[in-house]
Parts: structure tokens; C-alpha cells; sequence
């Protein structure tokens, strides 16, 4: 399945099921990720993205390859503990993949985000992280508790 | 940001009263950065001295340069080592690699020149914005001189922007020909980040390919070195870094699998004597970087240092330092060439950092070692196919700069129910010391062999420095376990029989089936290694090494890089004190000056303040003893230089990194 494709049948399958998403709301004050900021399903629905997208660079078990950071584990951390969620997406967003970056829309970003995320155990919760980085600015990225 | 860099004005009366002594022995004096390793000895090593340990905390930003507008899209990974000549400053930059030419005072940009390679540049293996450029000039006429993501090497008229008429075709050479093998010219897997090294009117052009984990194919395109007359861009000489029939070390490659294998390009910097008239290649390895049964044999010239002739492309020495590769550890820096005296003995020597935390150490003009490097026996693996070297090359000096292989006392001991469940965790992996191969991954153990270092560790591109004059060569690495494991190909990503991955949980769901998302190896891949949150294995987990050349010994090192914040605030270490780890993250390029060794931070923290940034640090050469530090917006990603324009010392270092795209960075001290 060409990314187009997956793309595409991810997007119809959101619409056509109805899917009842849960966005949160504006902006919080002094939420992190320790705060349940997405879900199980939308975590689901990153990992598959991630893995036909981002793993080849990344590695399958987001370790990283060479260039590519990891994206799980104690670099993941140093990297990005204590940025808002917000630049993580916007990183993703803008610049990934390295081969078509921008392909990306701003919900699949956020999956891909809330993917990662869940990876590095953050815990899931009942309300969708929204690919709005202005709603994301008010999530810091924390290490696990 | 605008608070962050508040800070950087702040001026009391401290540097008041240095900034009087200035100007006495250097008003109007010009130093300029020349190459991109500050000379082709590639030493990053600068006579300035005024930026001090007295006052380093006083500098001052000058000017910054953001390349968002130099590509389609942002670049997030900023690698370049800008020159200056002339007192203009030239660097690559941008998402499409664009070369700009800077006012070396102001920051004002001058010229642009930028490719758009289409489908060419979209499918090549390096990207972005690449990690410099070289600079030529006969008096008369003078160029820049750089290789594009879609592997041409341009030249410009240094003081416009514009191509070079007479070279190649209308400025351009096409690297895709005239290669001795047939490439692709859209789609093929060859490219170079690297900056390509001028000497003696000689222009030497290396190759890179995409990371080989798991190569499509054991059939690639071979990574060979060629140079081209810088006038004319006609090619002078080509060196086969896999050889050739008849050619010296071809016998190495067993079942002619020389002539399908790939890769063993030089995609590190390269290093020049001009008066010896050589050039040191550090040679990556071939296609596969943990497998290796498509290539049996020792396979040179893989993971070989060698010396050709600058003019010819002659060998006239090679050293190999890894037999038949499976760690990836490649060559991944540019030689240093620095003149040592040994036991009274002086020697024109040519120092090698490497992955594997060795610095290797040969006579340049002989290649021999100046200290003993021993063969001793190597492990032995059990992947099938799979061929084994029976030794492997050890130096008996200078010691290691960084840990190699993991033992149980490597693992982390912060606190004894930490340490235990490090302990079990190893339980399900192979250990053992370096060249310990890799493992088929079994979930049920071995999961993998876990290494340090390979490339998730080590040094890499930005190499090491030195001081020509106390002969200290100073190397910043990072210290991260890494889990190296194949599995069997099923064909359809990789004709090999095995590629680098791990063993999935067989009972895990497959992704997007249901499959847990949450925690490390959720997907059904190996756990991650950590504890706690924690790296797996003790501190310092990024460090500066300074090594005695003359002695052969490492005459200090500290940990670089401030604790990361999801170490020091990990619960699992409240009420302990510890002292600064480093990061382990990070690829860090040191700059010696007369005064100071300079290098910034690989990564990210939040300071007292609340701010997120990263430190540029100022070490005392001799001692390693910190002696000042200024912030900056985000960590470094290219190695730092240096230069003097008008009596005024200049500092430049290009950052990125997380959401904070790429710019350059120009300190001073202040007016």
C-alpha cells in the first residue's frame, strides 16, 4: 500500500465509522503528558502510521538508526523532556518523513505524536491529542511517573 | 526567546575592564578558517587567544543567521563548519543545500546559490543542508567548491555565487558518471554530506549511501574516491575502495563477492599533507552493517584507513582497523595529522578517533603503528552464513577514550534496586567485550548482543581536534548501549539472508491489530533499555577526552553536557546527589584555540532560569576544568570555528535540534 493510499483509506476510515473524537479542549494550564493527553485507539492508529512511515528510518522499536534519533528510551528523554508537545508535532509535521516531509496532515502528526508517546509510557486517557499546535503548547513532554 | 537572549547582553563591569587589552597586540589583524577542519590537517585547531578563561562569560552575540528561507521547509539538523576567507564567511545551509556567502562581521548575506534537483534531489541519501564546503583560490581566480544532496559537485565564483564556466559543464560535474560502474542517475544510492577537500589544485570527492541495517539489496553502488582538477573538474584519478580484479586486495573479497557489494564509500572527512603529497581516506564498511555473509573475507579496503597519492590516487599504505565489519563502526571522522615526539622520536603521525573508542595512532608517511596494534583472537558468532574473522586490532596505546563491551559492572548502580533490575534485564542478552558479534535475536534470549560502541555511541562525523602544540587531542563521545541483533530477511525488504532487527514477542499483537501501544517493545519489538527511566548503564554518558599524543595516555576527561532533565528529575533519584552525567545523545565537534577548548552541548536542558536551551562551555585545555559557559537558543549540531577580522575574535557555531531550526550563531566579546 503506497503512503497516499494508507493515508487516504486512515482518513475515510475516520469519517465513514463516525469516529467520535474527543478533542481536547483549549488550553490548559501546566498539563503534562503524564495527564492522559490522548488515547489507546489514536496511539493504534499512530503505530500503524509510524510503522509504514516513520520505521524505517527510526527503527521498528523507535530506537533510531544512525542519523535518525531514537525516539524512545533515555535520548528520546534528554531530548525532548520538558519541550511542549507542541514542538515534537510541529517538528513532525514540518520536516518528517525525511523522503516527503509535510506529507503528514495535522491529526496524523498528532497520532504519530500520541504513538510516541504511549511508546515511552505516557499514559492514555479518554480525550484525543488535536493536531493543533496551539492547543499542544500547553503540554509538557515529562518523563513518565 | 527573547529573554534567553537578554542574557547574552548582560555586561557588568567585569568585562568593563577587559575589553581595554583587546585590541593591543591584534588591532586590524585578520585569521581566517580556511578549511573545514580549520586546516587540511583537519587538526579544528585556532592561534587566537582572545576569548579567554577570563572572559568567555562576557560574549556576546554579534549576529545570527536562520536558513529557514534557504529550502522549501525548515532544516532541524544543521551540520555545517562555515569558512572564512577574506572576511567573508561561506557556508552550506538549508533543506535544499544552499550556499551563502555572509558579511564575516554582520551576518549580512551577500550571495546565494542554491539547486533544485527535482526527483534527483528528492531521492538522494543525504540530504539537507550537508556539513560544509571547500574553498580554492590561485590568487587570481577563487572558488567554492560543494557537493549537492543529488551528488554534483558545483563550483562557484567565490565572489558572486555564480557557476564556474569552465568547470564540468557550465559549472557542474555529475559525480553519477565517469564512476567506473554504472549508476542511476535518479535513483541510484550514492551521495556525500561531507564537504570535499581541496589541495594542491586537486579537488577529492568522497561517497555516502543510505544507512545499510537493512539494504534493499546485497548488490549496491560502491563508494569509490576521486579527485578532479580544480580548474577544469576533469577527473585526475579514481581510487576502487573495493578493488578491482588485479588489484592489491582483491583476494580479500572471497566468492567475487566484490563485485556485487557496495558501499565502503568515504563519506568522513578526509585529511591532506601536502607535503608528503597524500591523502588519508578514512573507508566506511561495505553493504550490510550487521551482516556480513554476502561478503566473506576480510574485505578491503573496509574499514581501512588509507593513504593514496594526491595527485595519482595511488595507495601507498592502508591500515585495516575492522576485519570483515558486522558493528557498523565504519571510519567516521576525518583523520588528524599532527607531528609527535615518542620516546625522543619524532614522528609525522596521523591520528585516527574512531566509533569504537580507539584512536589509532600510525607514522603518516609509512603507516606503521607507533604503538604495537595486536591481533588478538575475536569471537566467534553463530548466524548462519555469516563469516567470522579469527583476530580482530587492538592498540596497546593510547587506551581507550570511551567503554567498549558491557559487563555487568557497566550497569547502572545509582541505587542497589536499580543495579538489580539492570542485572535482569541483561539476563536476556549477550554480553561480552568489544567485537562480541551479533546474535539471530531469539525472544526468548538472546535477544541481542549488547554493545558499546557502534554508531548510537561513540564519536562520529564531527571527529576529534587537536593542539599542534602540546600534541593533546581532544575527542567528545558519547556512551550508549546499543542492542545488535539480525533476523532472518523475508525477501521482500532485503534479498540478504539476514538484516539487522529483533525478535518480536510472539504473543504481541502485530501493529495496528490491537496491539498494545503503550510502553518500551509495545509493538511486539525488544524492550527498550532503560531503567527506571534511566540509561542502562553508569554515567558519563557524553565526555570530553583529551589524550597525550606524546605518551600515548589520556591526560584527562570530564562528563560534556549538562544532566539531562528526565535524569536529574527522575524520581527514582530523589535525595541523591549527582554529579553531572552528560547526555547521551549527540555529535560534537571540539575547537582547540590557544586559550580554550570550546565545545557546546549535544542536547537540551532547562535552566534554573526555566529556559530551555543549551551551554556553549569553555574548558581549560590542560586540565579540563570548566572555566565558562554562555547560552544559547538550542544545542549545537555543527562543529564550532573561529576567526579574526579587524582585531575582533569571532566565534560561530550552527544550532538546531528539536522544534529550533537551524542557524548560525556569531559571538564576540563585547565593543
Amino acid at each position: 500500500m503506497s503512503l497516499a493510499r494508507l493515508i487516504l483509506v486512515l482518513a475515510i476510515a475516520y469519517v465513514v465509522s463516525g469516529f467520535s473524537r474527543t478533542v481536547s479542549a483549549l488550553p490548559q494550564t501546566a498539563r503534562t503528558t503524564n495527564d492522559a493527553v490522548f488515547t489507546a485507539e489514536q496511539a493504534k492508529r499512530g503505530e500503524v502510521l509510524y510503522q509504514f512511515i516513520c520505521a524505517t528510518c527510526h527503527g521498528p522499536a523507535l530506537t533510531g538508526i544512525e542519523a535518525a534519533p531514537p525516539l524512545a528510551g533515555t535520548t528520546f528523554g534528554a531530548s525532548w523532556s520538558g519541550a511542549v508537545v507542541a514542538d515534537l508535532f510541529e517538528r513532525i509535521r514540518v520536516s518528517m518523513p525525511q523522503d516527503k516531509p509535510g506529507s503528514l496532515g495535522r491529526q496524523q502528526a498528532a497520532d504519530v505524536v500520541a504513538y510516541i508517546l504511549s511508546f515511552n509510557k505516557a499514559p492514555a486517557g479518554r480525550a484525543e491529542l488535536p493536531g493543533d499546535a496551539e492547543v499542544l503548547k500547553a503540554i509538557t513532554i515529562v518523563s513518565p511517573q | 526567546m527573547r529573554r534567553l537572549f537578554a542574557s547574552f547582553f548582560i555586561c557588568g563591569a567585569a568585562c568593563a575592564a577587559l575589553t581595554g587589552s583587546l585590541s593591543g597586540q591584534t588591532a586590524g589583524r585578520t585569521v581566517e578558517w580556511r578549511t573545514y577542519g580549520g586546516d587540511l590537517a583537519s587538526t579544528r585547531y585556532s592561534p587566537l587567544d582572545q576569548i579567554t578563561p577570563a572572559n568567555f562569560n562576557t560574549l556576546e552575540v554579534a549576529w545570527r543567521f536562520k536558513t529557514d528561507p534557504l529550502g522549501p521547509r525548515p532544516e532541524f539538523n544543521f551540520q555545517s563548519t562555515p569558512l572564512m576567507v577574506g572576511g567573508v564567511l561561506f557556508t552550506t545551509a538549508g533543506s535544499r543545500r544552499a550556499v551563502v556567502a555572509l558579511d564575516a562581521t554582520t551576518g549580512e548575506m551577500r550571495w546565494m546559490h542554491s539547486e533544485n534537483e527535482g526527483a534527483r534531489g528528492d531521492a538522494a541519501p543525504r540530504r539537507l543542508s550537508g556539513r560544509g564546503l571547500a574553498y580554492w583560490s590561485d590568487g587570481r581566480d577563487a572558488r567554492i567548491l560543494y557537493v549537492t544532496p543529488g551528488y554534483r559537485l558545483i563550483a562557484l565564483d567565490a565572489r558572486t555565487g555564480a557557476l564556474v564556466a569552465g568547470f564540468g559543464q557550465n559549472g557542474v560535474v555529475d559525480l553519477k558518471l565517469d564512476d567506473d560502474q554504472d549508476i542511476d542517475l535518479v535513483n541510484s544510492d550514492i551521495g556525500l554530506h561531507a564537504a570535499p577537500v581541496v589541495a594542491k589544485d586537486v579537488i577529492i570527492v568522497g561517497a555516502a549511501h543510505l544507512v545499510s541495517g537493512v539494504p534493499k539489496s546485497k548488490t549496491n553502488v560502491k563508494g569509490y574516491v576521486r579527485g578532479f582538477d580544480v580548474r577544469t573538474g576533469k577527473r585526475k584519478w579514481i581510487f576502487h575502495t573495493i578493488p578491482q580484479p588485479g588489484e592489491f586486495g582483491n583476494d580479500t573479497w572471497e566468492g567475487d563477492s566484490w563485485a556485487y557489494t557496495g558501499n565502503a564509500g568515504v563519506w568522513a572527512q578526509m585529511s591532506v599533507d601536502e607535503d608528503l603529497g597524500l591523502v588519508y581516506l578514512p573507508v566506511e564498511l561495505p553493504t550490510g552493517d550487521a551482516y556480513g555473509g554476502h561478503r566473506p573475507g576480510a574485505g578491503l579496503f573496509g574499514e581501512s584507513l588509507v593513504a593514496v597519492d594526491l595527485q595519482t590516487g595511488k595507495r601507498k599504505w592502508h591500515y585495516q582497523l575492522v576485519h570483515h565489519g558486522m558493528w557498523d563502526m565504519d571510519i567516521p571522522c576525518a583523520p588528524i595529522l599532527v607531528d609527535i615526539t615518542v620516546n625522543g622520536r619524532a614522528i609525522k603521525a596521523v591520528a585516527q578517533p574512531t566509533k569504537q573508542g580507539f584512536v589509532y595512532v600510525f607514522d603518516r608517511v609509512t603507516g606503521e603503528p607507533v604503538w604495537p596494534i595486536v591481533e588478538r583472537p575475536a569471537p566467534r558468532g553463530d548466524v548462519p552464513g555469516e563469516w567470522y574473522s579469527p583476530t580482530q586490532p587492538m592498540p596497546t596505546k593510547p587506551p581507550a577514550f570511551d567503554r567498549q563491551g558491557v559487563t555487568l559492572d557497566d550497569l547502572i548502580d545509582f541505587t542497589p534496586e536499580l543495579k538489580a533490575e539492570a542485572v535482569k534485564m541483561t539476563a536476556r542478552y549477550k554480553l561480552g567485550p568489544l567485537f562480541t558479534p551479533p546474535v539471530v535475536s531469539n525472544w526468548e534470549g538472546p535477544l541481542a548482543t549488547l554493545v558499546l560502541q557502534n554508531f548510537n555511541g561513540g564519536v562520529n562525523w564531527p571527529g576529534g581536534s587537536v593542539d599542534p602544540e602540546t600534541k593533546l587531542l581532544y575527542v567528545y563521545s558519547f556512551t550508549q548501549v546499543w542492542a545488535l541483533s539480525v533476523v532472518p530477511s523475508d525477501g521482500k525488504r532485503s534479498d540478504e539472508r539476514y538484516i539487522s532487527g529483533a525478535a518480536r514477542d510472539p504473543n504481541a499483537a502485530a501493529p495496528g491489530a490491537g496491539g498494545a501501544g503503550g510502553g518500551g517493545g509495545g509493538e511486539g519489538g525488544p524492550p527498550g533499555l532503560t531503567v527506571q527511566g534511566l540509561p542502562l548503564i553508569k554515567p558519563p554518558y557524553g565526555r570530553i577526552t583529551a589524550i597525550d599524543l606524546n605518551k600515548g595516555d589520556i591526560a584527562w576527561q570530564v562528563a560534556h553536557g549538562e544532566t539531562p532533565d528526565n535524569i536529574r528529575n527522575n524520581p527514582a533519584l530523589k535525595g541523591l546527589t549527582i554529579p553531572r552525567t552528560g547526555q547521551p545523545l549527540g555529535r560534537i565537534g571540539t575547537l582547540p584555540t590557544k586559550t580554550l577548548l570550546i565545545a557546546g552541548d549535544p542536547g537540551f536542558t532547562t535552566r534554573p532560569t526555566g529556559q530551555r536551551g543549551a551551554m556553549l562551555r569553555a574548558y581549560d585545555k590542560a586540565t579540563g576544568a570548566e572555566v565558562g559557559a554562555v547560552a544559547m537558543p538550542a544545542p549545537q549540531t555543527g562543529s564550532p570555528m573561529t576567526y579574526m577580522i579587524g582585531g575582533k575574535q569571532y566565534l560561530v557555531v550552527a544550532v538546531s535540534g528539536g522544534a529550533s531550526s537551524g542557524e548560525l550563531l556569531a559571538f564576540k566579546l563585547p565593543s
